[in-house]
């Protein structure tokens, strides 16, 4: 653990040291090399549970792919922040790759902590980078109103779940996760109760996002450079995931009765953000909107508290997020180039960058659960589960993959083929840099079908 | 406006016609003209930009901006109606008790059901 950490933290040196020349290459080499040995935490070498390095820090198979997840986005997110963020001064592209970095810190913390009040920190530490980078460097006006509403519906959930920590350290006198797998929880019957239960859940809800409190999703991701909606898409929304089957170990039994209201609204918000999907006209909204609906099934995945839903919920979180950072990627080198987000005036685009349209139909196939993908997998192990935990479901579920294939199929058409836009005068081709950046978003994808054992969690 | 000359891009509107021209009311007569004023000035801003060899971006159209600004922003514009209403309602809020009512029976029959096969089945033992 430490092996990664330390040189995450000499991070900082490299960014604020390095001459300006070599700042960008000094810094995707460094975190390409911290990337490359967190794939060690992939050798499970221990025979208990957790692989624990000391008291306050461990990993175990649910976390350690959502940490590799972390380590693993950084040097992408600095690969694709390159070209936007070239033309400022030096010391503020050093403040923007701080961030970032920043933002790789919280996270692993955050993956790895074995007290939840230090989840909780870390869960929050998150917000404070990721709200820089939307409003300051964000394109649009409309990006404050992405960042209040970022920040509100967020705190809105998390500072219940304070309390109800809180109130959890006092009753039980120890928030450390070794030892919350053995209380039981004491009056399920009594309102307050239930509310503690809500409220330990709620900021989860709202982060992961589901349906009923997602409206800072699309607004946050549309408005966030390439980078942050990067992070946003791939390892924030899965903090929720994360942090909701950590919690539910504790909630015990009311979980059985309290859960029908979200995983009604998971699953009919997959429907609802699917066909909203289909109307939009910004191409980022649409991935935006897209990510709703596939954490909804995985927040109904985790509700149900089956085993497979729980592994179907782990393998649905680290594929979307490869496959939704790099749609957001792709979206980037179209806005870069037309400085449009609208969909149909960057319509058409096979004919003029037609290796990007390769990219762009394994991206959408990658999107849609194509099968061996592992988004398939997971989908398929959280539809079957639900379908066990009641039947109807199906309709449910089978509806929103079929929404899920057509506004899939609806961005590539509509993004790749049809008529090229007459405005279009100059138009750089597609460069070394961006092709490297999606070969390194969906090459771990490719090869995650061929080894899934590694983010099964501890289902195998 | 007797004299008004066509251009290439700026076509005669059927008002100015100098067959027509002598029935039209005074007022009518100048608002057709300062409206075709304006729509010959506006066509020659943006030919100027079409046209430029030293433009590398795209030529801003204010009425695109507008659309653009209005689909993200529905809340502005929104005011509940009796169909905004029915709308919400009917895909927003009654799906919700429809599905718990059903979800919630089926798993209790279930439930309900796999009791009875186990009670069953351990009388046989």
């Amino acid at each position: 653990m430490l092996k990664i950490l330390i040189p995450t933290f000499m991070l900082f040196p490299t960014i604020w040291l390095v001459p300006g020349k070599w700042l960008w290459t000094a810094t995707t080499a460094h975190s390409l090399v911290v990337a490359s040995a967190s794939l060690s935490w992939f050798k499970w070498c221990s025979e208990t549970g957790w692989v624990a390095p000391n008291l306050y820090l461990a990993l175990d198979p649910l976390s350690f792919p959502l940490a590799v997840l972390a380590c693993w986005l950084v040097p992408l997110m600095i690969i694709a922040s390159q070209n936007h963020v070239a033309h400022e001064p030096l010391t503020r592209q050093r403040t923007y790759i701080s961030l970032l970095v920043s933002l790789q810190v919280f996270l692993i913390l955050a993956f790895s902590a074995m007290d939840i009040l230090t989840f909780y920190v870390m869960f929050e530490a998150t917000l404070i980078p990721t709200l820089i980078i939307i409003t300051r460097w964000g394109s649009q006006t409309e990006r404050l109103s992405a960042g209040t509403y970022f920040m509100f519906y967020t705190l809105l959930g998390s500072l219940p779940l304070l309390v109800a920590l809180l109130y959890l350290l006092n009753d039980t006198g120890t928030l450390s996760m070794h030892t919350l797998q053995y209380i039981q929880m004491t009056n399920p019957d009594t309102l307050g109760t239930m509310l503690w239960w809500v409220a330990c859940l709620l900021a989860f809800l709202v982060k992961m996002p589901l349906y009923g409190v997602h409206l800072w999703l699309p607004k946050a991701h549309v408005e966030a450079p390439v980078a942050g909606s990067m992070v946003l898409a791939a390892v924030l929304l899965k903090l929720g995931g994360y942090g909701m089957m950590r919690m539910m170990v504790v909630l015990g039994p009311l979980t059985k009765e309290m859960a029908y209201p979200f995983i009604i609204l998971a699953l009919w918000g997959i429907i609802m953000t699917g066909s909203i999907c289909l109307r939009q006209t910004d191409l980022k909204s649409l991935i935006a909107y897209s990510s709703v609906s596939h954490m909804g099934l995985v927040a109904s995945g985790i509700l149900i508290q089956t085993p497979w839903g729980f592994t179907g919920a782990i393998i649905l979180m680290v594929a979307h997020g490869l496959a939704s950072s790099a749609l957001f990627c792709l979206a980037n080198t179209s806005y870069e180039r037309t400085h449009s987000r609208t969909m149909l005036l960057t319509r058409g685009l096979q004919m003029i960058l037609p290796l990007m349209a390769a990219w762009w139909f394994l991206a959408n196939l990658a999107n849609l659960a194509l099968p061996p993908l592992p988004n398939l997998m997971g989908e398929l192990m959280i539809i079957v589960s639900v379908f066990n935990w009641s039947s109807w479901t199906i309709l449910l579920t089978g509806l929103g993959t079929l929404i899920t294939a057509s506004y899939s199929l609806h961005l590539f058409l509509t993004t790749q083929r049809g008529p090229t836009p007459q405005h279009f005068i100059s138009m750089d081709p597609s460069h070394t840099r961006e092709h490297l950046l999606m070969a390194l978003h969906l090459i771990p994808l490719l090869l995650l079908v061929l080894k899934p054992e590694l983010m099964w969690g501890w289902c195998f | 406006m007797a004299n008004y000359r066509e251009a290439p891009l700026a076509s005669r509107p059927k008002t100015l016609d100098p067959a027509e021209y002598f029935n039209l009311s005074l007022d009518k007569r100048r608002s057709v003209e300062e409206k075709a004023t304006l729509r010959a000035q506006l066509k020659r801003q943006y030919q100027m930009q079409l046209n430029n060899p030293l433009r590398k971006e795209l030529i801003e159209d204010p009425a695109l901006t507008r659309w653009v600004y209005a689909r993200t922003n529905p809340f502005n514009n929104f005011r509940p109606t009796k169909k905004t209403s029915l709308l919400g309602g009917l895909f927003g809020v009654l799906p919700l008790f429809v599905l718990y009512f059903v979800l919630k029976t089926d798993r209790v029959c279930t439930s309900k059901a796999r009791l009875a096969k186990y009670r069953h089945t351990s009388s046989w033992v």
